[in-house]
C-alpha cells in the first residue's frame, strides 16, 4: 500500500526525514514510534502529499507520491495532530462539506456523513457545534472525517497525543475496529502502548531515521529481552546502587529515582547481587527497546 | 536524482478540478446559511444606514455636483461609490479576517488540502466566495437604491457586475494580505491602512478633481477609483469609452493577485 525509498524531506539545509524505507502491507496497521522531532510527521505530510518530497521514492497504493501528489489525496483519508474541525458549522455538516471536498453529490455526502456519524458514536451530536464536543469527541469526529470518502490508507498523526486516559481508550477501541474492517492504517505515535496495542509491525524513528522495525513483539525480543529489571536505590544510596549497576556490565538507563536494566541475549538480568536497592522485574517494552536503540527515552525533549 | 525530482515536480502537467472550486464554495454557503439572519444586517442594514445618512442626510447640504461635465445630485453621485466600496468590504473583509481564521486559528485549509483540493482550487473557492458575498451586498444595497429612487438609469444593472469584479479584486488582494499576515492584530492593517482610505479617496465620497493636485495621481492610482468609477456610468447611464481602461486596471489587478494569493498560501502551508 505504501512503500517509501530513501525517502528525504530537508527544510533549507536540516534534514527533518533522512533516508528513510519501509513498505506498509495493504490491510495491516502499521507505525511510526518515535520522540517528537523524530521525522514522523514530516513523512506523513509527505504521504498526504501535503508536503513536497525532496527525494526518494514514494509510492501510495500504485501512485507515484512525489509528482502526483492529488492523486493520493484521492484514496487515502489524512487525520492530523491539529484537528482542523469547521467551528462555523456544525458537526453534521463538517462530514458532509469534507464529502463535497471530495467531490461527492449531496445525496452521497449526507449518507456518508449519516453513516460515519453514528459509527463513530457521535449520531446524538450531528447538529451540535463542534466547539461543543470535548476533546475526545473532537478527535473522533476527526477520524470519522477521514471515513467520508471510503479510503483505502488511513494516515493519522499522533491520533491520541492531548487526550485523557478514557479518551485515549475510546479512540484505541475505535481504531481496533476499523482495523478488523481490513481498511489500511499508518500511524505515528510516541506512545510505546499505543503502538504495542495497535500496531500489526513498526518502525521506530529518531533525528530523522529509521532505527529498527518489526513487530512489537520482534522489537522487543531483539532489543530488550523478555524482562527488564527496575532497581529503585534507598534513601541515599543512588551512587553506590549505580556503580554496582554499572560494573554489572548490564545495560542501564535512569528514568526518573528508577534505574532500568535490560539484560544480557534476552536474558533475565541477574542483580541478586545488588545492594541498597529494591529490585522489581517487568515485562520489557518498546520503550525499553527505544532506551536500548538510542539512550534515551520516548518523551524526553 | 534531487533535480530530476524537482525538475518532475515543477512539470506536473496542468489539474484542475471545478469540483474543487465548488466544494469550497458551498463550505461557505453551508456556513452562511446557519447564521444568514446575522449576515444579513452586514449585507443590506449597514450599507443601507450609511446610504440612508448620506444620500438623504449631508446630500441635502450638497446639493448638485459636477461628475464628467454632467450636473448630478449628490444623492446619484454617492450611491455607486457606496454600493461599490461596499462590495469591497465584504470581499476584503471575508477573504483577509475570514480566510485568516481558516487558515491559522482553526486550520481548516489544512483540512481542505488534505482532501483532494489543490492550492489554486483552494484559492478560487475562497475568492469566488468573496464575490459572491460583494454579490450579495451590491444586490441588496442597489435594491435599497432603486426603490428609494437614487439611481437614475436602467443601466444600473450593470452594477452588479461590477459588484462581482470588485469582489474578485479585493478578495485576491485580501487572501495576499492573510497568506502574509503573522497575526491578527498585523492583519488590522489591512482595514486601517488600506480598507479605510480607498472607501473614503476612491471617488466613492466626492470627485476625485476635488482633491489637491498632486494628491490626485495618486487617487487614480488606488484600485477601487476604477470598479467606483464604471458603477457611477452605470448609474447615470453615462458609459464613455475611456471606462474600458478602468475595467483593464480591475482585470490586471485581479490576474495579478491571484496568482500571487496561490503562491503566498503555497510558500505558507505547503512546505
Amino acid at each position: 500500500m505504501v512503500r517509501a525509498s530513501a525517502l528525504v524531506k530537508k527544510f533549507g539545509d536540516f534534514p527533518a526525514v533522512n533516508g528513510i524505507s519501509f513498505k506498509v502491507r495493504s490491510g495491516e496497521t502499521f507505525g511510526m514510534l518515535g520522540p517528537n522531532g523524530a521525522g514522523k510527521t514530516s513523512t506523513l505530510r509527505m504521504i498526504s502529499g501535503l508536503s513536497p518530497v525532496t527525494s526518494g521514492e514514494l509510492e501510495i497504493d500504485g501512485i507515484d507520491a512525489t509528482t502526483n501528489p492529488r492523486s493520493v489525496r484521492d484514496v487515502i483519508g489524512v487525520v492530523s495532530q491539529h484537528d482542523g474541525l469547521d467551528p462555523d458549522i456544525s458537526v453534521r455538516d463538517n462530514l458532509t462539506v469534507y464529502g463535497f471536498y471530495f467531490g461527492l453529490d449531496r445525496d452521497m455526502a449526507n449518507r456518508r456523513a449519516a453513516e460515519v456519524l453514528s459509527f463513530f458514536g457521535l449520531k446524538s451530536r450531528g447538529d451540535d457545534s463542534v466547539d461543543d464536543l470535548s476533546g475526545g469527541m473532537r478527535r473522533r469526529l476527526t477520524i470519522a472525517r477521514a471515513f467520508v470518502s471510503r479510503p483505502r490508507l488511513v494516515v493519522l498523526d499522533e491520533p491520541t497525543t492531548g487526550l485523557d486516559p478514557s479518551s485515549r481508550n475510546r479512540v484505541w477501541e475505535q481504531l481496533a475496529v476499523l482495523k478488523n474492517s481490513g481498511v489500511t492504517v499508518l500511524m505515528s505515535t510516541h506512545y510505546m502502548e499505543e503502538a504495542a496495542i495497535l500496531c500489526d509491525r513498526l518502525v521506530i524513528m529518531d533525528e530523522g531515521r529509521i532505527l529498527a522495525s518489526g513487530t512489537p513483539d520482534q522489537l522487543i525480543q531483539d532489543s530488550a529481552g523478555a524482562e527488564v529489571a527496575q532497581v529503585r536505590p534507598e534513601d541515599g544510596q543512588r551512587d553506590s546502587v549505580h556503580r554496582q549497576l554499572r560494573d554489572s556490565g548490564y545495560e542501564i538507563a535512569e528514568i526518573g529515582a528508577i534505574f532500568t536494566v535490560r539484560g544480557l541475549n534476552g536474558m533475565k538480568a541477574d542483580l541478586s547481587g545488588i545492594k541498597g536497592a529494591r529490585i522489581s522485574y517487568r515485562a520489557a517494552n518498546l520503550e525499553d527497546v527505544f532506551l536500548s536503540l538510542t539512550g534515551k527515552g520516548l518523551q524526553d525533549e | 536524482m534531487n533535480d530530476s525530482l524537482a525538475k518532475r515536480q515543477a512539470q506536473r502537467r496542468f489539474d484542475f478540478r471545478l469540483r474543487g472550486v465548488v466544494g469550497v464554495w458551498l463550505r461557505h454557503y453551508t456556513a452562511f446559511k446557519a447564521g444568514w439572519m446575522v449576515e444579513m444586517t452586514g449585507i443590506l442594514l449597514e450599507p443601507a444606514f450609511i446610504l440612508a445618512a448620506v444620500a438623504l442626510g449631508i446630500g441635502k447640504l450638497v446639493g448638485e455636483l459636477e461628475n464628467d461635465n454632467n450636473e448630478i445630485s449628490y444623492a446619484v453621485f454617492v450611491t455607486p461609490g457606496i454600493v461599490v466600496g461596499n462590495a469591497m468590504w465584504h470581499s476584503l473583509f471575508e477573504c483577509s479576517w475570514g480566510a485568516f481564521r481558516r487558515l491559522q486559528t482553526n486550520r481548516i485549509y489544512d483540512s481542505i488540502l488534505a482532501a483532494p483540493v489543490s492550492m489554486r482550487e483552494l484559492v478560487m473557492g475562497e475568492i469566488g466566495w468573496g464575490a459572491t458575498r460583494a454579490l450579495m451586498t451590491t444586490i441588496a444595497v442597489l435594491a435599497f437604491a432603486a426603490i428609494t429612487g437614487l439611481v437614475e438609469s436602467p443601466w444600473a444593472i450593470g452594477i452588479v457586475l461590477i459588484g462581482i469584479l470588485t469582489g474578485l479584486m479585493f478578495g485576491g488582494f485580501g487572501l495576499m494580505a492573510a497568506a502574509i499576515a503573522p497575526s491578527t492584530h498585523m492583519l488590522t492593517l489591512v482595514f486601517t491602512m488600506v480598507g479605510t482610505p480607498l472607501f473614503f479617496f476612491s471617488g466613492t465620497f466626492f470627485p476625485i478633481s476635488t482633491l489637491p493636485t498632486w494628491m490626485q495621481p495618486v487617487a487614480w492610482a488606488l484600485p477601487l477609483t476604477h470598479p467606483v468609477r464604471i458603477a457611477r456610468g452605470f448609474a447615470t447611464g453615462d458609459l464613455y469609452l475611456s471606462l474600458l481602461w478602468s475595467l483593464l486596471y480591475i482585470v490586471v489587478a485581479t490576474a495579478i493577485f491571484f496568482p500571487l494569493a496561490t503562491r503566498l498560501l503555497r510558500r505558507r502551508l505547503l512546505v
